[in-house]
């Protein structure tokens, strides 16, 4: 399980004058679900492009199961895309391909008849063989993009925004459905997504790109509790940043009050740095950490699950966000123009370079 | 648009079609159905003579010569076309429009000039032969004009731009990710095109096998001026009824029989497109 089996040293890619990817080391492991995760034009689709081998590397190399594949044909690689457009074969069948990738690998036609129908059972669409694509729903051409990859027992499957077209509620049912599917068929999944959510729920590892560089790497929750620039922090979820300048063991907010944090050496005595917070960190019940902050609610959200008060505070010219759970919000009700103070603990305050 | 709209934005298309086209065509099927003078002209009186007239063996073997011919003529210009189309749509597109601009340009200037180039290029001291005998052979060239291959030579030419054009159009809307998908699959270069490019874009080279074909099998220009006269295709036939036998029952039985052909391809090539295009529409 903790094996790896592809590994990426130093990959840069060049676009004439544009560098799409910067150098690139990356090890994926044995049956991991692992998540590109980056803006447009951050070089992750160019990455995968480079695994799935339709681009070849400027420089560096990528070794699969021990073996260089940097520039090995895509037909000869045991890694399959399922594409962001699904790419299907407009003049085949649903089953014809399904087994298209069968077929070139010369297997007896009974095996690819039965692994087609096995295939099409798995994503519950054995009713619609015989129908051409143009046939199907959007959800439904998805899952048969990843049947036609999925029906190869790749190495390794990559999947290039797969529930980039889906709409909200679909998309929900096939994060679940992916995961569920990677898990049943043990295969190495590397998903590109710009979707912070989409890798968060899904991945069990999660890769940020920036301008073609990796920023950080790690578990969904490492990336979400710990993360180790400014642009993480603002990609995944949301956080609230405010300005602070480090005097010893504390930091100075912009009205003089102090802020607690676990400070290491990141931030040197008397610079300029910026402190942050995530908005389920903050409570009402000031008791409960070392800092606390005063402002007025200027906006209120109620979202179900939780509320979120947007905070007019001295800190910072951004409300700050607090998110409330139903029972916090129940226990105090608030509206607009109250003047609150939230609490937080040190060990939840993160702080930047500024 | 409500149908009153469009049946007014119809009208003048219309109008040009019943009184140039069908109405000359219904004329020439009746003709067909009447004796010929005995001077020329037209005795009125219903005959099928005309109709089994051009089952003759003589007046069949034009017209499977000409269909032989056209059909040949189709072909190459098919291989050669949608190569042609191919590169075009492979080439970086802001080059494609002066490619394909290029690939129409001979098509805009006249017909019988372009085929009268094609006397020049292979007459007995044309171009060919002077370059053949300027690289130091000195023996007898065998004929270039004046035979079947200077026809089909002249009908390729002369339609390769409906070809390239007609193939360019698929090719050009092909998704470039289903060619990707086929390679991810396993496929080799040649499979996917086998595959994959060649289906997706068959409705294409339907259509551009069909044009050439049509155009050509009714050709009678192409034939008299690369033909020299050397053998008939069903134009020159029709032409002769008409202008000089001055048996118009009979060209106008040829004639029904020609575009009975091309209408029967015509239907074909729309019903295949269609098929080919998944236009339709299951309901489950």
């Amino acid at each position: 399980m903790t094996q790896t089996m592809l590994s990426l040293r130093n990959i840069k890619k060049h676009f004439g004058a544009v560098q799409a990817v910067a150098g690139i080391d990356l090890d994926i492991l044995e049956n991991e679900f692992f998540a590109l995760l980056g803006a447009s034009g951050s070089g992750k689709t160019t990455l995968l492009r480079m695994l799935a081998g339709f681009e070849m590397p400027t420089a560096g190399s990528i070794t699969l199961d021990g073996r260089d594949i940097t520039h090995t044909l895509p037909n000869h690689r045991p890694v399959n895309l399922m594409f962001q457009s699904y790419a299907l074969f407009p003049h085949m069948t649903v089953a014809q391909n399904i087994a298209y990738g069968l077929e070139m690998e010369k297997l007896p036609r009974t095996e690819i008849k039965s692994r087609v129908a096995d295939i099409l059972e798995v994503i519950q669409l054995s009713h619609l063989a015989t129908r051409k694509p143009d046939q199907l729903s959007g959800g439904q051409r998805q899952r048969v993009a990843l049947a036609r990859a999925l029906v190869k027992r790749p190495r390794l499957l990559l999947l290039d925004e797969p529930l980039g077209a889906l709409d909200k509620k679909l998309r929900g049912e096939m994060q679940l459905e992916l995961k569920r599917i990677q898990h049943e068929f043990g295969i190495t999944f590397i998903i590109v997504t710009h979707d912070q959510e989409e890798a968060l729920v899904m991945a069990d590892r999660i890769a940020i790109l920036q301008d073609g560089a990796l920023l950080q790497c790690g578990s969904p929750q490492d990336i979400y509790e710990h993360p180790q620039s400014r642009f993480a922090a603002d990609f995944i979820g949301v956080m609230n940043f405010f300005p602070v300048r480090r005097s010893g063991d504390h930091l100075l907010a912009n009205d003089g009050g102090r802020v607690f944090a676990d400070l290491d050496d990141a931030v040197a005595n008397n610079s300029d740095a910026v402190a942050a917070v995530r908005p389920e960190r903050l409570h009402l019940d000031v008791g409960k950490g070392e800092n606390s902050l005063t402002g007025r609610v200027s906006a209120m959200a109620y979202h179900g699950l939780d509320l979120q008060l947007h905070l007019e505070t001295p800190l910072s010219p951004d409300s700050v966000m607090v998110r409330l759970t139903a029972d916090a919000a129940e226990a105090r009700p608030l509206s607009i123009g109250d003047e609150i103070t939230v609490g937080w603990a040190a060990r939840d305050t993160r702080v930047f370079a500024a | 648009m409500t149908d009153r709209k469009s049946l007014y934005l119809m009208t003048p298309a219309l109008a040009w079609l019943t009184g140039l086209m069908v109405i000359p065509c219904l004329l020439i099927l009746v003709l067909a159905f009447f004796r010929r003078g005995i001077y020329g002209g037209i005795e009125y009186t219903f005959t099928l003579e005309n109709i089994w007239l051009v089952f003759d063996p003589l007046y069949a073997g034009i017209f499977v010569k000409s269909a032989t011919i056209a059909g040949t003529s189709a072909l190459i210009a098919v291989i050669v076309g949608y190569a042609a189309a191919y590169a075009i749509a492979a080439a970086p597109s802001r080059r494609q429009p002066m490619l394909l601009f290029f690939a129409v340009l001979p098509f805009w200037s006249n017909y019988l000039v372009r085929t009268y180039a094609w006397i020049v290029l292979l007459n007995r001291e044309g171009l060919i032969a002077s370059v053949v005998h300027s690289l130091g052979y000195d023996g007898e060239l065998p004929r270039l004009l004046y035979t079947e291959s200077a026809v089909v030579v002249g009908l390729v030419y002369n339609y390769l731009p409906f070809v390239i054009l007609a193939c360019y159009a698929p090719l050009s809307r092909l998704n470039p990710e289903v060619i990707e998908a086929s390679r991810d699959l396993g496929g080799s270069g040649w499979t996917t095109f086998r595959r994959v490019t060649l289906p997706m874009t068959a409705p294409g080279i339907a259509t551009g096998f069909v044009f050439v074909f049509v155009l050509s099998i009714g050709n009678f220009v192409t034939p008299a001026l690369l033909g020299g006269g050397q053998f008939q295709m069903i134009g020159n036939l029709v032409y002769a009824q008409f202008l000089t036998a001055n048996d118009w029952p009979f060209g106008a039985a040829l004639s029904m029989f020609l575009i009975a052909i091309m209408m029967g391809l015509l239907t074909l090539q729309t019903f295949a497109t269609e098929r080919a295009s998944g236009a339709r529409k299951e309901e489950s």
